[in-house]
């Protein structure tokens, strides 16, 4: 009896940790920069989510600063984009004068909890992660090809994966790649 | 049975961590290890000493790099990127291979730094004892020198968009000297440290580059510069500046001279980093209270001639050589191609046929490209044979490639073109025994060189000349200005060169001809007045030769024999107190100057006696 007992509990406590997980999911734990939880995918309503994983010490992250804001200029009517920013340490503040800095006209995200980190399974900055209308990830990883390896930079990208996710999303295709590999600096160091 | 299953479930385990862990494996094959496996390596004992030499010069606040790593907590937020980068060796930037010859401030780990790096990453970066923590490096705010002599700064800034295509720029930066000054350090502050790559500085000792700005002081675009010198000024220094640098101090001796006028072009590489930079920079001369007494020389061997690289080619390779024509040390080397320099190579080969690595990189790579000083000068004997073996690839692998897809290149100053250089610094040994200076049997094998790869040199000629007639060769000088002529037959300075050359040779018609030539061509150029006043005077046309030593006066104010030879004129023409009042102008500027003292003696004694 209480063998079977101990194996009911461990199951029960499992799916309890699943439910977490997946409430966290829904990014009720990431905060706007006033301090506010924001559920970036119920603000979207019925648009293309992109979310942009970010640093303000990655060189390569601000690098990319006027192609992010390219991209979501093209596709502001169908696709809503945000900055996340996943370093625990970097207020608000901070954040807000980094993107007067770079002229970012997007909506920023704290998540110190990496909520969205989890569920765009992203792992450096800069990388993006698209999910579809219903909230489903599509596509993770790099935004272009401009770099593929650390201090080897190419003068100009060739490939344009974000692009090519978001339009491939708009039409209820599925990209070309579901996941590639980006590079930056890793969330993982982060506190 | 279970012993067995245990063994099983071990092995892979073990094998995963030694594959993770490969530098390790070397490291405690090599048993010189500063931690055996297992050990714990922390922050502070470990790791701290390693990040403090090798890359806080850059990273820290106001330094080149984009984030510090002076703390625990810096380094670890960057951990597992430094493990990576310090791996694959992109970090800390030092393109050389590792050699016989040392050089100085080499940024090079060594795979034991690397694998204690890897290990404490792996271990979770532990933080360690207080106790184990050295000093943390501290960093000059201001001149990493002091308070410079004099600082100029560039008149207008450059505005770095925020994204596109890296941005080659120079700055114009006239030198405040009243007389000559001799450099001995320079520090190149380029403003926005994180945003350039890297910056060069070359000497304008004739105003030539202030032609290329749209208005005065606005610098001008622009990757590679050329300056054409008028003059042989053989004594040639390094001006480099890169992420990290501390200034460089010339040894004693050796200092660069700076006249009143020159300028100095502050040629910079800067990236755009996401948003609109302002640069302004600025640099800080120092001087040296003597004048050089060593003159070392810049040599390059080049051979940009043979660059037609077609698309799609991964392995183009181009050589060149150069025969010493006399001992030198080698004291600094600087290899330079564009972005599809591959693998590049100079090799010394010594008279007795003994090969002597140079310099060899395997992955070249513009944005980290560097002055490299020996830390030790290199002797090499006459008779070395400098060569150099670059090679290109203009394939799409070659993710530097500016073309996509990948065109025809050949070699040319812009970023997409190619170059094949191999710039060396090198002092002459004096041989006390040859009549001639050592520089000059540099240059003119230099010159000799360049014309053997292309008859067509202009310049190659142009030196030869000109270093044929320093050493009294002036039937064989003129014939080289000629040939030079003959590819720019309305260029001034050569037509004043030529005409100067034929003057010493006494063929003083053909003289007059060409030195009316270089007047035409340039008005405002002293020396061609200068000449042709001689030329004229030399056949007795003084009225002739008053008229351009005016010119060459008004020209250049300063000029004590231009004064004198004016005053020469005007007394033989008869216009005595004018004459006279030239010659106490010689005299103000060159109190002993002979010529204006004797004539001006005698003028007074004539109107005297009168």
């Amino acid at each position: 009896m209480r063998t079977r007992t101990c194996r009911n509990l461990v199951p029960a406590l499992f799916a309890i940790f699943v439910t977490c997980l997946a409430r966290q999911g829904y990014g009720q734990n990431a905060e706007g920069l006033t301090g506010k939880n924001v559920d970036p995918f119920r603000e979207a309503s019925g648009k293309v989510v992109v979310l942009v994983f970010l640093r303000t010490d990655c060189p390569i992250s601000n690098r990319y600063a006027p192609t992010i804001q390219e991209l979501s200029a093209r596709y502001s009517r169908q696709a809503a984009f945000w900055l996340v920013y996943p370093d625990k340490k970097i207020s608000a503040a901070v954040i807000r004068k980094y993107l007067q800095d770079y002229g970012y006209k997007l909506p920023a995200l704290r998540d110190p909890q990496r909520v969205l980190v989890a569920q765009g399974r992203v792992q450096v900055t800069p990388e993006v992660a698209v999910f579809d209308i219903r909230g489903r990830l599509v596509y993770h990883g790099r935004i272009d090809n401009w770099y593929e390896d650390f201090g080897r930079s190419r003068s100009a990208p060739t490939t344009h994966d974000l692009n090519d996710a978001i339009r491939a999303t708009l039409s209820g295709k599925p990209p070309a790649a579901a996941v590639t590999d980006a590079v930056g600096c890793y969330i993982s160091d982060l506190q | 049975m279970t012993s067995v299953r245990a063994i099983a479930a071990c092995l892979p385990t073990l094998a995963l961590v030694a594959a993770a862990a490969g530098p390790m494996v070397v490291l405690a094959q090599s048993g010189s290890g500063s931690f055996s496996s297992g050990q714990q390596v922390t922050f502070n004992r470990d790791v701290a000493p390693i990040v403090f030499r090798n890359c806080a010069a850059c990273h820290h606040r106001g330094g080149g790099g984009p984030f510090s790593l002076l703390t625990y907590q810096d380094v670890k937020e960057h951990g597992r990127q430094i493990a990576v980068l310090t791996r694959t060796r992109v970090m800390p930037p030092w393109l050389p291979e590792p050699g016989d010859l040392r050089f100085a401030d080499e940024l090079r780990l060594s795979d034991q730094e690397i694998a204690t790096i890897q290990e404490w990453v792996q271990q979770g970066g532990v933080e360690g004892e207080p106790c184990d923590l050295p000093a943390r490096p501290e960093f000059a705010e201001g001149w990493e020198l002091g308070k410079p002599d004099l600082v100029l700064t560039a008149r207008k800034a450059f505005v770095l968009p925020a994204s596109g295509s890296d941005q080659y720029w120079n700055f114009i930066l006239p030198v405040a000297i009243s007389q000559t000054r001799w450099l001995k350090s320079i520090e190149i502050r380029p403003g926005q440290k994180r945003l350039i790559h890297h910056a060069n500085v070359l000497v304008d000792r004739t105003q030539a580059s202030r032609a290329r700005e749209k208005t005065p002081g606005s610098g001008f675009a622009g990757m590679e510069i050329r300056l054409e010198s008028e003059t042989f000024d053989p004594d040639s220094h390094f001006l480099f500046w890169k992420p990290g640098t501390i200034p460089y101090v010339e040894p004693d001796g050796m200092a660069l001279r700076l006249d009143k006028g020159t300028d100095l072009i502050l040629n910079m590489h800067m990236q755009p980093s996401g948003k609109s930079e302002v640069i302004l920079p600025s640099v800080g001369l120092y001087f040296a209270d003597h004048p050089a007494a060593m003159f070392p020389m810049l040599l390059q061997i080049e051979n940009d001639a043979a660059l037609d690289i077609p698309p799609g080619e991964k392995n183009f390779v181009v050589t060149d050589s150069l025969t010493l024509p006399v001992d030198v040390d080698l004291l600094a080397i600087y290899p330079h191609a564009h972005y599809l320099g591959k693998d590049l190579l100079a090799l010394a080969t010594l008279p007795d046929g003994a090969s002597q690595t140079l310099i060899h990189i395997k992955q070249w790579d513009l944005n980290w490209q560097a002055v490299y000083r020996y830390a030790k000068p290199v002797f090499l004997p006459k008779g070395t044979v400098i060569s150099m073996k670059y090679s290109y690839d203009n394939s799409e692998g070659n993710r530097a490639n500016p073309n996509h897809p990948p065109q025809r290149v050949i070699a040319g100053n812009r970023a997409r073109d190619e170059m094949a250089h191999l710039w060396l610094q090198v002092l002459p040994r004096h041989d006390p025994n040859a009549g001639t200076d050592p520089r000059m049997l540099l240059q003119e094998a230099l010159a000799r060189h360049s014309i053997e790869k292309n008859p067509a040199d202009f310049e190659a000629h142009y030196n030869l000349a000109a270093m044929l007639q320093a050493r009294g060769e002036r039937e064989e000088a003129v014939k080289e200005y000629e040939s030079a002529l003959r590819m720019r037959p309305h260029d001034g300075v050569v037509n004043n060169a030529l005409g100067g050359a034929l003057l010493a040779a006494g063929r003083v018609d053909e003289a007059i001809i060409h030195l009316g030539a270089a007047v035409k061509d340039r008005p405002n150029y002293f020396d061609a007045h200068y000449n042709l006043g001689n030329a004229l005077a030399s056949k007795g046309d003084f009225n002739a030769a008053a008229v351009q030593f005016r010119a060459a006066t008004r020209l250049n104010p300063d000029d004590a024999d231009a004064e004198a030879n004016l005053g020469s004129a005007l007394a033989q023409i008869g216009h005595l107190s004018e004459a006279k009042s030239h010659y106490r102008r010689a005299l103000e500027l060159n109190p002993g100057h002979a010529l204006a003292h004797e004539n001006l003696e005698e003028l007074e004694h004539l109107q005297v006696s009168r």
